[in-house]
């Protein structure tokens, strides 16, 4: 985020300068020398510069370093050497391997559906001309800015306790499975909760492409005789597909690196009896307990190769779902 | 270009001010001489993990140790068990350790084998410890930690509810069978939310002492295997199972809750622990209206209970210390100075050192522990070398994998067969 915002200002700067230019070749003055656009431009970057050398140090160091630490055998303490592939190939042997996997899957397919359904409706509903609509807006956002942390974790932790709130409301109904917290067979929906109780940010954005859609259409369509249904599955869908799949996308990413709150809920262990045990947890487990580096990094790569096969499906999926309008799709 | 006279001015101006500034550094260094004076102290960092209590009074002995020593600024922090390992592990990898910090047993070979801690012979005071004591400090031969205190397991237990239910007290020799069989009495005599003891078999630490009570060890002397097959794990792994089965231990659905003990909860009527953690206990369990008492833990063989004196807590001093003179002479405080270790008492255990028992204020609780340590003196035998640095995950995955036994995930057999394959692989980890 800091890296465009930083660049804004030299990009300014230049568009000034050549408007300087534009100014001089008017009156007939000669063409600025090159010598001084290069001086632009180089000031530019030195203003970038803390936030390239930055992300250089910060950011694509220590990733290029775990790339390569993926093909060795590094321990926290004890070093290591390079051992090529064994690392990857020592994934799919490992049963925790399938276990991490089949955990953080089941948690996208759940998670990214519900929070977007539910920012969607609350997105159409926002976008209603209501007195005080902008006294909901914020407070259905309001918790997208304190939900992924600790002390969110906590509160979820006791709500879903032993005899706390949710068990003590789903025993009225015959629920005899206790807290989410000690059961493993619906521990995760405790996290996929919190997940769709966050959609501030999906909601924003639907809001934002909702209110772009023409109004016209839905004039024109209503003057056919279309319904409310028919209005929202051939007009609202269609013009907001290229939202809808930002959103997809941004949030199947996001799931895949479910991390904080399983940490704080169900610890390292990804308790109770692995239920929790996320694709991330396990690579923080790896590193940080098990102290084998080497080995965290591969499944780390592993991840990051898996969501970019994700987001490659789904562009190549969009192509024929999304509409962009003023494009002529064939 | 026409040189402006101002500029010229502010940029001589600018030069002699950054002369004078650098000057002024120097100056200031060069006044530095030796450090350690109240206005420029040498600084140590010291690490620990425990509680809130532990953390008040270990503040108030660094407190007295600044007022005692101006020149030594100590810079505190503490966590709990398993986050500051975590974090160790991750500073020990970037050659970022506290000064001085507190250290594990378990841990000992982790650091001091990949030589991260600074040997100690002649560094620290070594002459005051109580017996038996520097033996786990070392490291093949080198002294590279310090023991605050020790302690060894034990069975502590509520002897009015095993009282009033009519079970007889626990003497050394009171095997696993009577102890199941006294479970079983107690719970359904308790009632609804309370057990007559806990499930003992996630914890490696007691599995160990299983094994030493028929002669055996959890790792091979070289600490590069484990020291027992598949069969013994599975068959430790079920030495609860009717238990649990019949409710008589409290189901992992509950216990998975607990931030505290069952028996300060007033919940459990026993548990295996180490001796050291009664003294903590007893005051709320007093508050509750409950009296705890030391027994030995229960043995496969009356005459081996599989017992050893291990230290409870160690302190090391970082190799990569700048200030090792002054981290020595922390190291030296907290263990001998009387003022010091009255402060502490036995918040970390009974102390190592012979001026810190006579100057820690023995209370009936920790005189408890004491006479129990003394009852049990004659079962003491050699405690295990050092255990492998993977022993703090293989720690961890006891917990883990027998997690899945108490939820039906997986038989003991199968359980079993999963720590073999993690656990070896953890232990070529290190070779």
């Amino acid at each position: 985020m800091t890296i465009p915002s930083t660049a804004a200002p030299p990009a300014a700067h230049e568009a000034g300068a050549l408007a300087a230019q534009a100014k001089q070749r008017k009156r007939g003055g000669r063409r600025r020398p090159a010598i001084s656009r290069r001086g632009e431009l180089l000031t530019g970057y030195t203003f970038m510069t803390p936030w390239i050398i930055g992300s250089l140090v910060f950011t694509l160091g220590p990733m290029l370093w775990s790339l390569y630490l993926s093909f060795t055998d590094y321990h926290l303490i004890l070093g290591g050497d390079f051992i090529g592939l064994d690392n990857y190939t020592a994934m799919f042997a490992d049963p925790m391997f399938s276990r991490a996997v089949k955990v953080t899957l089941l948690y996208v397919v759940l998670a990214v559906p519900l929070k977007l359904l539910a920012s969607l409706a609350v997105a159409m509903l926002l976008t209603q001309k209501r007195r005080g609509i902008g006294f909901y807006r914020a407070a259905f956002y309001m918790p997208s800015l304190i939900a992924m942390s600790v002390g969110m974790a906590l509160v979820w932790k006791a709500l879903f306790a032993a005899d706390g709130p949710q068990d003590q409301f789903m025993s009225l109904f015959g629920w005899e499975g206790g807290g989410f917290i000690g059961n493993p067979d619906v521990s995760i929906l405790m996290l996929v909760l919190l997940s769709v109780w966050t959609f501030g940010a999906p909601m924003v954005i639907f809001m934002a492409g909702l209110l772009q859609v023409p109004g016209e259409l839905y004039e024109a369509a209503e003057v056919d005789g279309a319904g409310k249904w028919h209005r929202f599955v051939h007009i609202t869908i269609p013009m907001l597909s290229p939202v809808i799949f930002f959103n997809v996308l941004m949030e199947t990413v996001h799931a895949f690196q479910m991390f904080g709150p399983a940490f704080i809920i169900g610890g390292t262990a990804g308790g109770p009896a692995w239920s929790t045990l996320f694709y991330t947890v396990r690579i923080y487990a790896l590193a940080f307990v098990d102290l084998r580096m080497g080995y965290a990094s591969a499944w780390a790569w592993m991840l990051v190769l898996a969501v970019g096969v994700v987001t490659l499906i789904m562009f190549r999926a969009a192509k024929n779902l999304v509409y962009y309008a003023g494009e002529d799709n064939k | 270009m026409i040189s402006h006279p101002y500029r010229l001015r502010r940029r001589s101006l600018l030069t002699g001010a950054s002369a004078a500034a650098v000057l002024a550094a120097a100056a200031a260094c060069g006044d530095d001489g030796p450090a350690g004076t109240a206005d420029d102290p040498i600084e140590i960092s010291f690490e620990w993990w425990g509680d809130e209590t532990r953390a008040d009074l270990t503040n108030q002995v660094i407190t007295l140790f600044q007022e005692k020593n101006e020149g030594i600024k100590v810079t505190a922090n503490f966590a709990d068990f398993p986050t500051y390992w975590e974090g160790m592990a991750g500073r020990m990898a970037s050659r970022d350790l506290p000064d001085v910090f507190q250290m594990d047993y378990s841990r000992l070979r982790q650091f001091g084998g990949a030589g991260m801690l600074l040997p100690l012979e002649g560094v620290v005071k070594t002459d005051d410890f109580r017996e038996g004591f520097l033996e786990t400090a070392k490291l093949d031969g080198q002294l590279i930690a310090v023991p605050a205190a020790g302690n060894t397991l034990g069975l502590i237990y509520r002897s009015d509810w095993f009282e009033a239910n009519g079970v007889a007290a626990p003497a050394p020799g009171y095997s696993w069978d009577q102890y199941s069989a006294d479970i079983a009495t107690l719970t359904p005599a308790l009632g609804e939310g309370k057990w007559g003891g806990g499930d003992w078999a996630g914890q490696y630490h007691f599995m160990e002492l299983w094994l030493r009570q028929q002669g055996g060890s959890f790792y091979t002397e070289d600490g590069k295997a484990l020291n027992f097959t598949q069969e013994q794990l599975a068959e430790w792994w079920t030495t609860t199972a009717d238990l649990y089965a019949a409710g008589n231990v409290p189901p992992v659905e509950t216990t998975i809750e607990w931030t505290e003990g069952g028996l300060v909860q007033d919940v459990l009527a026993s548990e295996i622990g180490w001796d050291n953690f009664m003294p903590g206990f007893s005051p709320t369990v007093e508050a509750n209206g409950g009296t705890l008492a030391l027994a030995a833990p229960p043995s496969l063989d009356p005459s081996n209970l599989g017992l050893y004196l291990k230290p409870s807590m160690q302190l090391v001093i970082s190799a990569a210390t700048e200030q090792a003179e002054a981290a020595a002479k922390f190291v030296d405080f907290f263990l001998g100075d009387p003022e010091a270790l009255a402060i502490l008492g036995t918040n970390r255990g009974i102390p190592a050192t012979n001026v810190g028992l006579e100057n820690a204020e023995i209370d009936q609780y920790a005189q408890a522990v004491l006479d129990y340590e003394a009852s049990v003196s004659q079962y003491l035998t050699t405690p295990p070398p050092a255990p492998p640095a993977a022993t703090g995950a293989i720690e961890v995955k006891f917990g883990e994998i027998y997690q899945q036994v108490q939820y039906a995930a997986m038989s003991p057999a199968e359980a079993a067969a999963l720590l073999f394959t993690e656990a070896e692989t953890l232990l070529a980890a290190e070779q």
